[in-house]
């Protein structure tokens, strides 16, 4: 219930030093590390209408500005506008007999605002052709887009002529023969001044805008005519046609839906997927679904004692095992300091790495025998390094409150689909230890903590407190293990839990 | 947070042989028009109006205290027609919320004093949270979060939703216990 409405009691920090509740991380199995959407490559997989649930190609979607061509939304309250049917009569009264032909307009069911209200006129067919207002700025913003698009692409061309020329002159044998690139231009009779390739095909410039001094005088209506609220456009109406920004609401022209997206998450530093959806818009399935809320232990607060500063409380929280395989919690004490220190230490490593990496590449660039052929390869091998590096934070969360960290650890059995059907009862022979494990079911066990709130804390502040758990992560990926033995590691994970306000002493 | 055991007394339920728990106190109108297909809640005071049309309810849907289930209409002009509403697997409708729905897809969680408009689609994995408003013939797209007045899209929802749902709703019906006389 927490995780669909309520606030969000139990966080777990993400490796990125950030805090979520499990359903928003995700769980990389290559990298063996919590991932949140923060730290992944989010990626487009597909552009559809959230109404009439079409697919809708990229450079379509692009072409029409990421707008649905059929569903438009209200100018005034930008709900979906629906296509209503007005049978008209035929004008000529002899003709009256005949059937009566359908017209369409369209009308907004929350606040009743029609097409008829701004005189558009009704169309014969369902789909519309409804007319488009000609923007009056268009060909002044067709050419400011056009001559920007061809200043990217010079200079996109220039970075690339720079990148291919550095790489020829390592790799060129003109230094050691002493025959320079200015030499050999000469001999073969061309002209040896280069002009810069940016000032050889500079784009055009637009015709800048010019600005003009006179100024049309405030119409003398304004002065003497009472103003009609109801007639003027609200902010959120007029910015959603920034083209014309119209100011009375008798130029409220619908608006073309926008069209929402699917994309698939991509971790960071592995460059695997950690989730893709499946191509239907309207389906909620995934083709790879690495998220952590499958893999992490779930912990639930079920119980707390009323906290008061300086007195121990009783707390019970339910541990829930999502995996196919069985796992041991360990708690650890939770040292935020300690936190700080692994964290400089990861970034020494990463960037330790990184420098690895990109020595490699050098290395690999220098054995590459061909010239010309270069820039394929290199380009490839670029984009499989880590796009970019993230720093993991400290982790900001005051904890005011101790935790007494159990030194047994306990057994979280399978998650077991067929356990809700099994009347058989609890037939488990395992061996708990009675004060931390007070009840267990299935994959759930609830176990018992004991919490103590600071000395000094204020009555009616939130109490936070937090631990490490060490649960086993089973990993399944059997394409890189040569021995068909599932691999195990000991995954720790970071958790904070909020547990209410303190109250007085009674 | 886990939920808490939520008790009701015995003789004002209903179990049937799937595991339909139903209250003495709801108005079921035209109940041979309505199809509860097993594990499903419908607590007290709660209305569904079979009697406009089919409804019919997934497994493991939650119909909260005076919510009402009504199958939407559409004009014609030679007059009004009443559509079947169909709804999911492992749907929650809040306390006080008036659905008029055509289709309300699975994993759905609709908060308390919700107004569902005529002939809304809700696909699946969606939200609608307390007090919202949906206009007539709104279609509500997977993974959103829908809230206000006029009801708006107003956030995401994560990709596991559908498993959150199912766990919410299955853990709702295992802690909906009768009351044990001591």
């Amino acid at each position: 219930m927490a995780y669909i409405t309520g606030p969000d009691v139990v966080k777990y920090a993400c490796t990125c030093g950030l805090l979520k509740p499990i359903t928003h991380l995700y769980f990389c199995r290559y990298c063996t590390q919590i991932r949140c959407s923060f730290c992944v490559c989010h990626e487009i997989d597909s552009n559809f209408c959230g109404k009439c649930s079409e697919n809708i190609p990229s450079s379509e979607a692009r072409l029409k500005k990421n707008r649905c061509g059929n569903c438009y939304v209200c100018p005034s309250c930008q709900q979906d506008l629906s296509t209503r049917i007005a049978s008209k009569g035929s004008a000529n009264p002899e003709e009256a007999k005949s059937t009566p032909k359908k017209m369409y307009y369209l009308l907004c069911q929350f606040c009743r605002w029609s097409s008829r209200d701004v005189g558009i006129p009704d169309q014969s067919t369902v789909t519309g052709g409804w007319p488009k207002r000609e923007n009056v700025h268009a060909n002044r913003l067709q050419e400011l887009v056009d001559s920007y698009k061809a200043i990217i692409l010079a200079s996109k061309k220039h970075q690339q002529d720079k990148e291919k020329k550095k790489r020829v002159k390592c790799l060129s044998y003109t230094d050691r023969t002493g025959v320079t690139a200015a030499a050999i231009r000469k001999r073969l009779g061309l002209p040896a001044d280069m002009t810069h390739p940016m000032l050889k095909n500079r784009p055009k410039n637009p015709e800048p805008a010019k600005a003009k001094s006179e100024v049309e005088d405030l119409p003398d209506s304004i002065f003497t005519e009472p103003l009609n609220l109801a007639e003027i456009m609200s902010i959120e109406q007029r910015l959603l046609q920034p083209e014309q920004q119209p100011t009375t609401v008798d130029k409220l022209f619908p608006v073309h839906k926008q069209l929402s997206i699917k994309r698939s998450l991509r971790c960071r530093s592995c460059e695997h997927n950690v989730s893709k959806p499946e191509y239907n818009p309207n389906s909620v399935k995934f083709k790879i679904q690495l998220f952590a809320y499958y893999i992490i232990p779930e912990i639930r607060i079920v119980t707390v004692e009323p906290l008061r500063s300086g007195k121990t409380s009783e707390l019970i929280v339910k541990f829930t095992n999502p995996t196919q395989h069985q796992t041991t919690i360990t708690f650890f004490e939770l040292d935020l300091d300690e936190v700080e220190s692994v964290v400089t230490e990861e970034v020494a490593e990463v960037a330790e790495s990184f420098e690895q990496s990109l020595y490699l590449q050098e290395k690999q660039q220098l054995s590459l025998p061909s010239l010309g052929s270069l820039s394929q390869p290199s380009s490839l091998l670029a984009s499989r390094t880590p796009s970019i590096t993230v720093k993991p934070r400290r982790i900001k969360e005051d904890l005011n409150c101790k935790i007494g960290i159990p030194e047994s650890s306990f057994i979280l059995l399978p998650r077991d689909d067929a356990a809700e059907y099994d009347d058989s009862g609890d037939s488990h022979n395992i061996q708990d230890d009675p004060k931390l494990v007070k009840w267990r079911k299935s994959n759930k066990a609830f176990i018992r903590l004991y919490v103590t709130p600071n000395e000094d804390l204020p009555l009616n502040s939130e109490v936070t407190c937090g631990f490490v758990m060490q649960h086993i992560y089973t990993n399944t990926i059997t394409s890189k293990v040569e021995n068909k033995e599932p691999q195990q590691y000991n995954h720790k994970v970071k958790v904070f839990l909020t547990l209410g306000n303190s109250v007085g002493c009674d | 947070m886990e939920l808490r055991d939520i008790n009701y007394n015995k003789g004002e339920y209903v179990e049937t042989a799937s595991g339909n728990k139903v209250c003495r106190q709801t108005i079921l109108c035209g109940s041979q028009n309505i199809i509860l297909q097993g594990k499903v809640i419908v607590q007290s005071e709660a209305i569904i109006r079979g009697d406009l049309a089919n409804v019919k309810t997934g497994r493991y849907c939650i119909i909260s205290k005076e919510a009402v289930l009504r199958p939407p209409y559409k004009k014609f002009s030679k007059g009004v027609a009443f559509f079947p509403l169909n709804m999911g697997d492992h749907v929650f409708v809040g306390e006080r919320s008036v659905v008029n729905a055509a289709v309300v897809g699975n994993y759905v969680y609709i908060g308390k004093n919700c107004v569902i408009g005529r002939r809304c689609t809700l696909k699946d994995c969606c939200v609608i949270e307390d007090n919202t408003i949906l206009a007539p013939e709104t279609v509500v797209p997977p993974f959103t979060r829908y809230g206000g007045s006029p009801g708006v899209q107003v956030g995401d929802l994560p990709e596991c939703q559908a498993d959150v749902m199912v766990d919410f709703t299955r853990g709702y019906y295992q802690h909906f216990q009768p009351l044990k006389l001591i």
